[in-house]
């Protein structure tokens, strides 16, 4: 893998958070290998100070933590910035990973995990992370009251822009470029998160809710991303 | 027919003693001494239902005047509240013949179903000897009093199931958090277990050697902590449940203190340590487990307080033997110094040391089962002192 990246691109840089120090030197140990940029913190407060001077490509926040923890942590940095969140959760604990999601953490890690399991969600992440290739020469992608700039990678509703992280705007994506087709779970994971996601559906079901609540007048009637029962989503295709 | 004051203020008095005491059976007595007033009676027994209501059981019982003598005795009501439970219904028995010169062979007996929640549960008997016969008043009295009773009863069971419920799920959700502690401790070193050696399988990258001893030194030293961890765990379960066997024989905390000391100075020895160990009497006690204990105030001492001069003393008086073991380490915040003996707490500001938070819990049930004491004293900046006290034999 080390030798397949390229030289030209900057590398990406990953914050890590956890106050075990045994968990920050095999993350940055493996990370490293793979030729990423590692900056730690020890806790939460750190963390976001650390955050407020690096920007960073990724952070990799560890959930129990004292201070502040992981989901302090998350919310306050939703309040100004979509960086990639991925949080470190206890396994059996599905009640923190949904919590961690709805914060609008992108992707957890479920601990104990193997390294080459930390480094696959770390590159997945940070493929979904990137602005996607454009499917359509089309500039504007218009449903209703939404409008997508798809060459600024920009969603706005009515007259105001709408804040999406990189995994919301590729879901928003699918639905754009499939209007009227149904979409399956399954579909949409490989499609946003990549085929070993493909029945994760709690991140499927968290973020579909997290981007109701962004672009819906009402979550409960959505009228852009609307549930088929038993059979998936779609986007509607807008009456003319 | 209007109410005559006089009444009223017998009601108010006698609902006043129904509510009065701090459990049932004061109340019950309250109530019984105050309508004695305006119902005469020489006896009165409470039967109810025992918990598998099978068989009456006498709940509560009251001898006045002519009764006294027969207080321990209620076998007189038992028959007649048998009676009263199966017909539900208030019952009168008077004796069989008048002309008996001995009033205790000639009872007045009135039976009162006590019903509590809709379902009849027992009986209230009371019981007039030599006479005189129950009026239609008193009968209407006694009623109000078995009814009252009832729901005197019925309102403190409650309170009891209440108090049970509450108690059983203190219980379950003590359960809870041991298990998710519990399991919270295992995954930790499991967890750098699984990453460090998953770290070292990779194929796609090499490690250098120095990376390598490193993961490897990690990956042995948390399989020495779960192993620690297991075995802490069996020991306070076994503590816990009082399971453990103490040999108890008179031991000298001087000299075990001092060969304490003398082990620490060879396992470390740049350590600064000072002992003012005192000539003590003996006290009777369990040595394997004491070192064990002194082992552990040491081995923390070492970890939260590297470095620091450890001062080390025991010394006896009023018929006690005391431990010190003092730090100039960091201290420890006051806000954790009540939860330190606690099974499984560990001062979050710490998370960096491993531990188990085991340790001060099974130092605390070994000290316990001596019947001593054992705390802390710490000044946050200064340092923290550990103190442990065991009576001297007698």
């Amino acid at each position: 893998m080390t030798s397949d990246m390229p030289a030209k691109t900057a590398a990406k840089r990953i914050l890590i958070v956890d106050d075990e120090p045994r968990y920050l030197r095999l993350l940055e140990a493996n990370l490293k290998t793979e030729g990423y940029l590692v900056v730690k913190a020890a806790d939460g407060l750190q963390a976001l100070e650390v955050f407020s001077a690096h920007p960073v490509d990724l952070i990799l926040l560890d959930i129990m933590m004292p201070r502040l923890d992981g989901f302090g942590v998350c919310q306050r940095i939703r309040e100004f910035s979509n960086v990639p969140i991925m949080v470190l959760t206890a396994k059996g604990s599905e009640q923190d990973r949904v919590r961690g999601l709805d914060l609008g953490a992108d992707d957890y890690l479920v601990k104990p995990f193997s390294a080459s399991e930390l480094l696959a969600r770390v590159r997945a992440v940070l493929r979904r992370a990137q602005p996607p290739a454009p499917q359509t020469d089309a500039r504007y992608f218009v449903h209703d009251d939404l409008r997508i700039d798809l060459a600024r990678a920009e969603v706005w509703r009515g007259g105001h822009q709408v804040s999406l992280s990189a995994t919301e705007y590729r879901l928003l994506l699918q639905f754009a470029y499939h209007i009227g087709k149904i979409l399956t779970s399954e579909d949409l994971l490989t499609g946003v998160w990549g085929p070993e996601y493909k029945s994760d559906k709690e991140i499927l079901w968290v973020s579909i809710a997290r981007l109701r609540q962004k672009l819906e007048d009402d979550a409960h009637n959505p009228r852009h991303i609307v549930t088929r029962s038993g059979l998936g989503y779609l986007m509607p295709p807008i009456e003319a | 027919m209007p109410i005559e004051p006089s009444t009223l203020s017998t009601l108010h008095l006698l609902r006043a003693a129904a509510r009065s005491g701090s459990d049932w059976k004061s109340a019950f007595d309250n109530l019984l001494i105050q309508v004695r007033a305006d119902f005469m009676y020489d006896n009165v027994a409470l039967y109810l239902l025992d918990t598998r209501r099978r068989n009456l059981e006498v709940a509560r019982a009251r001898a006045a005047g002519r009764g006294r003598r027969f207080e321990a005795d209620t076998n007189w009501g038992e028959a007649l509240a048998g009676e009263v439970l199966s017909r539900n219904e208030t019952i009168e028995r008077e004796p069989v013949t008048a002309a008996n010169e001995d009033r205790l062979q000639r009872p007045y007996v009135i039976g009162l179903p006590i019903s509590m929640a809709g379902r009849t549960e027992g009986a209230l008997i009371f019981v007039r000897f030599g006479g005189p016969e129950f009026s239609e008043t008193h009968r209407l009295l006694a009623e109000w009093i078995a009814d009252t009773v009832g729901s005197l009863l019925e309102s403190r069971g409650l309170l009891a199931a209440r108090s049970e419920l509450e108690q059983a799920q203190r219980q379950i959700r003590m359960q809870d958090d041991f298990v998710s502690n519990i399991s919270h401790e295992l995954r930790t070193p499991l967890g750098f277990i699984k990453g460090y050696t998953t770290s070292l399988l990779r194929r796609d990258t090499s490690w250098d050697e120095n990376t390598q001893r490193e993961f490897l030194s990690i990956i042995e030293e948390e399989s020495d902590r779960l192993t620690q961890l297991i075995e802490n765990m069996l020991e306070s379960a076994r503590l816990q449940s009082h399971t453990t066997k103490f040999h108890l024989q008179p031991v000298r905390l001087d000299s075990l203190v001092q060969d304490v000391v003398t082990r620490l100075r060879l396992a470390h020895p740049d350590l600064h340590i000072r002992t003012e160990i005192a000539e003590v009497p003996p006290i009777s006690g369990d040595a394997a487990r004491l070192v064990q204990v002194f082992d552990n105030l040491f081995g923390n001492a070492l970890k939260y307080a590297p470095g620091s001069l450890l001062t080390v003393g025991v010394s006896s008086g009023d018929r006690r033997v005391r431990f010190s073991l003092e730090d100039r380490g960091p201290g420890i915040p006051e806000e954790y110094l009540p939860f330190l003996f606690d099974r499984f707490y560990r001062v979050d500001a710490d998370a960096s040391a491993t531990g188990t938070g085991l340790g001060l819990y099974i130092c605390r049930q070994i000290i316990l089962a001596h019947h001593g004491k054992i705390w802390v004293e710490s000044v946050p900046d200064q340092g923290a002192t550990f103190f442990v006290e065991l009576p001297v034999e007698p």
